[in-house]
């Protein structure tokens, strides 16, 4: 336990929930907004934060990327969201699915929630669930959004309107307790998020990471881009006395040896601190040409 | 792995009070009715100086506001049993007479309980009013209480303006602007044309806000017919920015809009107004003094809730208007 091979994993994984914290924070930078019942409207939120962070939030620091792709696709005045599906692109090219095991407060939120003792339910047999998330991506972010339009050319931000369960949490819970106009314009559509809310905070507390798992829209794109990320995990073949901990121990349900850069994984590292020989780490950049030949070798002996 | 459990714990009560937080600051004037031996001993004052006067005077209209506030629902249904036709300040009248004969015009409408409450108010306002028109003629202008032939704020007039709390006065911010055609607009001049002024604020690419248009559209019409109007400020098009005037005139040609649609420079007190506002669509009722009426309605006035809403306020304005 000491003194361990790969310094920088170990430490990174040690220390993920404060990071966490402090990405959260960061995001909701604005707190005094909360008591004030406005929303910060400055230059900030012309730039999107990584994490599924509403901008409707009275803290909020930037604009949710999922949102902006939503409103700027069912405009009238664009029919493609290039900036934003840029930046996705951009964060997923650098830091892949790491957003969600670190830089997402959504996602901390539900780790959180699921510290809550009590029963603990495995997801080893929701696999199919997965899918989910690429279609609720497909079509109510991209397709309804762009095609669904009125008279004028404008289509709903579908995600948004019917099924993010942290816009009703970060937007419209806290704004409605301040703000007299907001609460009398509540109906059917809060109480149905609400509902999808509760749903999402009861089934975190026995699963670990439902939403991240089966629902996220902005987790589904992250997914795509985590087999082409420049962080990844990277393990050592040499090393590896295929023990099967690492397998045992991913709340993502991921292979660890088999497929260290599966679309799932979150990059919590939780398979790094349980490696008993320190296999597993962290790696960074392009440089994987010694290693990836000889792990093909292995893998088909 | 201890930490993180610590941390997580922490976390729980900080959330949880920074959302308790938010809910504290409403009751602002909870304890006012503290007052019926404020009331006394302010009546009891003598002034001996116009400073003291007005002192005085501002005190008691502020006591006569919170009698008026704290059942605001009840004496709203005095307010709407009061002959309009009659006019209420000018004629000299105690307005806590005013009340009185009102409450027992319409004594119906209440249980014993709050015909007690209503009366007891109505009795400490007629007290009131008299120490304030002994005050006036003591110290003439003590109070900057209109006098008769100027426009009346509709709070210092006793009438609550709002179907809520509000007890100020609550003037609609002043601008001096252009309509999408360029021709001059003012705050002033804008409201005191018109019984009531429905502002509607939208801007281009809010789609919740373009589906309404119609709908005011068919208000502004309805409206006419009553000495009213609808006005619309599209946020993008405040400064006057060339082309989203042009998109917003494009979207409304399409809508078939014909009522005003105006913009002011962001720097006026409506532009900082505006810039505030971040729920779209957001509508104002305001009355002929350049007054807002009761709270803002949030969303599109296309559901019948918010248009039973609208149309209360709208007839609240008219009230305001003619009395």
């Amino acid at each position: 336990m000491d003194r361990r091979r790969n310094p920088a994993s170990q430490f990174l994984s040690r220390f993920r929930g404060w990071i966490q914290a402090a990405a959260t924070l960061l995001t909701n930078i604005h707190l005094p907004n909360f008591f004030k019942g406005t929303i910060y409207q400055g230059p900030g939120k012309a730039v999107c934060v990584p994490g599924l962070n509403c901008y409707s939030c009275p803290a909020a620091t930037g604009a949710c990327p999922i949102g902006s792709f939503q409103a700027i696709v069912g405009s009238s005045k664009f029919s493609f969201s290039y900036y934003v599906t840029g930046l996705l692109i951009l964060i997923g090219v650098l830091l892949g699915r790491f957003v969600c095991g670190f830089l997402c407060p959504f996602g901390w939120l539900q780790e959180l929630l699921h510290k809550i003792p009590g029963k603990k339910l495995s997801t080893k047999k929701l696999k199919p669930l997965r899918y989910l998330k690429y279609i609720v991506l497909l079509l109510t972010v991209i397709l309804l959004p762009a095609l669904l339009v009125n008279d004028v050319g404008m289509g709903d931000p579908y995600f948004c309107k019917y099924l993010c369960p942290q816009g009703v949490l970060e937007g419209a819970i806290p704004l409605a307790i301040v703000d007299s106009g907001i609460r009398s314009a509540l109906g059917t559509l809060f109480t149905w998020k609400l509902a999808i809310l509760i749903a999402v905070v009861v089934l975190s507390v026995l699963f670990y990471r439902p939403f991240c798992k089966w629902v996220c829209p902005l987790g589904a794109f992250y997914a795509l881009m985590n087999k082409v990320s420049l962080l990844g995990i990277k393990v050592d073949q040499h090393r590896c006395i295929s023990c099967g901990a690492c397998a045992k121990t991913c709340k993502m349900d991921v292979k660890v040896t088999e497929s260290p850069n599966h679309p799932e994984c979150i990059r919590c590292g939780k398979c790094i601190r349980v490696c008993p020989t320190d296999a597993i780490g962290f790696n960074y950049g392009l440089g994987l040409p010694e290693k990836q030949p000889k792990q093909q070798c292995k893998g088909s002996q | 792995m201890k930490r993180t459990k610590i941390a997580a714990l922490l976390m729980v009560p900080l959330l949880a009070l920074s959302l308790a937080a938010c809910s504290a600051p409403k009751d602002s004037n909870t304890g006012s009715m503290s007052g019926d031996s404020d009331i006394a001993a302010l009546l009891a004052t003598q002034s001996k100086n116009a400073e003291e006067a007005a002192e005085l005077h501002q005190k008691l209209m502020q006591k006569e506001n919170e009698i008026l506030s704290d059942d605001s629902k009840l004496w709203e249904k005095v307010f709407l049993a009061a002959n309009k036709d009659t006019p209420m300040i000018e004629d000299g009248k105690n307005y806590g007479d005013f009340l009185l004969d009102t409450i027992e015009g319409a004594k119906d409408q209440f249980s014993a309980e709050e015909m007690k409450t209503l009366k007891a108010g109505a009795q400490q306002v007629k007290e009131i009013e008299n120490k304030l028109a002994a005050l006036e003629k003591d110290f003439p202008g003590c109070g900057s209480s209109p006098s008769s032939g100027e426009s009346v704020d509709a709070s210092s007039a006793g009438m609550p303006n709002s179907a809520g709390t509000a007890t100020s006065a609550n003037k609609f911010p002043s601008f001096q602007g252009k309509d999408l055609d360029g021709n001059e607009v003012t705050s002033d001049k804008l409201f005191s044309e018109s019984k009531v002024t429905v502002v509607n604020f939208w801007f281009t690419t809010c789609k919740p806000c373009v589906g309404e248009l119609s709908d005011l559209e068919a208000l502004n019409k309805e409206l006419a017919g009553k000495g009213g109007q609808v006005v619309g400020v599209n946020s993008f098009t405040l400064d006057g920015d060339a082309t989203a005037i042009s998109e917003a005139k494009d979207i409304l040609a399409k809508k078939g809009v014909t009522y005003k649609n105006i913009w002011f420079a962001s720097s006026s007190e409506a532009g900082k107004f505006t810039s505030k506002l971040f729920s779209y669509p957001t509508t104002y009722v305001v009355d002929k003094n350049g007054n807002i009426v009761g709270d803002p309605i949030v969303g599109a006035i296309t559901s019948p809730e918010q248009q039973k809403t609208l149309s209360k306020l709208i007839d609240q304005a008219i009230a305001n208007s003619a009395g």
